[in-house]
């Protein structure tokens, strides 16, 4: 969504016009999906979080400092709703469902069947991998793999130093990768 | 007699390589990993495994399956529900107040007034205190902004 239309969206919601709401939601709801499921491991629970975060963050555009950007500030709502409904349900990260969200690739069904089982076999290891290594190091991984942010914006979604991104990433990393190696999945 | 040595590359750090591999360094910083790099098999293979474990996270490209559909409409029921409660309040305490001032001034007998009286009073009591029990019960409730 380009900037200019974003600011003018976000300037009539704080004005209390909650119908210019409905582009802002539908622009940040595919990314806002899948940050969700990767944090939550299920779809019903993303489903309930990103409804939560969408409502707190409207409830709380009035404060919205118009100067920043508007994604990384909806993310740091949505991985916080993540956290506490986690946190507060006592429940873990789960991946039983997350069979049906693992696509195949065009590419993959090219090459064959063999193929296709093959790669679903490596993702599955690698979900079971992001399931061991806990919330902390999952969620950069998830910012930064799979929804390509900065570092500078994933500061701001952690509410971070930009400094400790590349830090906490090699953690994450290096977490990542004993999980699988004693899954004995190797790396060369 | 020159003294002067060949500077020798600074060692890359875990944080400089991480930054490298996510293409968040400057030119400087990246001619600095690169000569690292040339001078380091040690390094490559580490390099070489997070880059394949970046392409692999990256790689599992998955979509929102029974998650489709837009949150939107719940959202939007949240949103526009506190104008509609005001409404309805609103209009129920005019309805009441005027009922309840027509009753009192009509001609039926005090026994008439006093029994529908007691009867309107002891209904308004029992709504409240679930009205109340509900409400405690909602600070409770990590789902109640959440509608299926």
């Amino acid at each position: 969504m380009q900037r200019q239309l974003e600011l003018e969206l976000i300037r009539k919601c704080k004005a209390g016009q909650s119908r210019f709401y409905e582009p802002l939601v539908r622009a940040y709801e595919p990314a806002g999906i899948r940050l969700a499921i990767a944090m939550m491991g299920n779809a019903e629970d993303a489903k309930d979080a990103l409804q939560l975060a969408f409502i707190k963050t409207y409830d709380t555009l009035p404060r919205f400092d118009l100067r920043r950007p508007f994604g990384p500030w909806f993310f740091q709502i949505l991985r916080n709703q993540c956290r506490d409904m986690l946190r507060s349900r006592k429940a873990k990260f789960t991946t039983e469902a997350l069979d049906e969200h693992l696509e195949n690739r065009p590419e993959d069904a090219e090459r064959g069947p063999e193929r296709i089982q093959q790669r679903n076999e490596a993702r599955k290891l690698l979900w079971r991998g992001l399931e061991k290594i806990g919330t902390e190091h999952r969620e950069i991984l998830v910012l930064k793999e799979l929804e390509g942010f900065r570092y500078v914006e994933i500061a701001q979604i952690l509410e971070i130093p930009e400094g400790t991104v590349a830090s906490r990433l090699y953690h994450a990393r290096s977490a990542l990768k004993k999980a699988l190696v004693d899954m004995n999945a190797e790396y060369p | 007699m020159d003294t002067q040595r060949p500077e020798r590359p600074k060692p890359v750090t875990t944080e400089d390589l991480m930054r490298y591999l996510d293409g968040e360094v400057t030119p400087e910083e990246r001619t600095q990993v690169e000569a690292g790099l040339t001078g380091s098999t040690e390094l490559q293979r580490e390099l070489a495994m997070y880059q394949s474990m970046k392409s692999d996270i990256q790689d599992l490209h998955f979509g929102p399956g029974s998650a489709q559909g837009s949150v939107w409409d719940q959202v939007n029921a949240r949103l526009n529900r506190p104008i509609g409660w005001v409404l309805v309040i609103t209009g129920l305490v005019i309805w009441m107040t005027y009922g309840t001032y027509v009753f009192a001034t009509s001609s039926v007998s005090p026994w008439e007034k006093l029994g529908t009286g007691a009867i309107a009073i002891g209904v308004l009591m029992l709504l409240a205190s679930v009205i109340w029990e509900r409400l405690r019960e909602l600070e409770t409730d990590p789902y109640r902004n959440v509608q299926r």
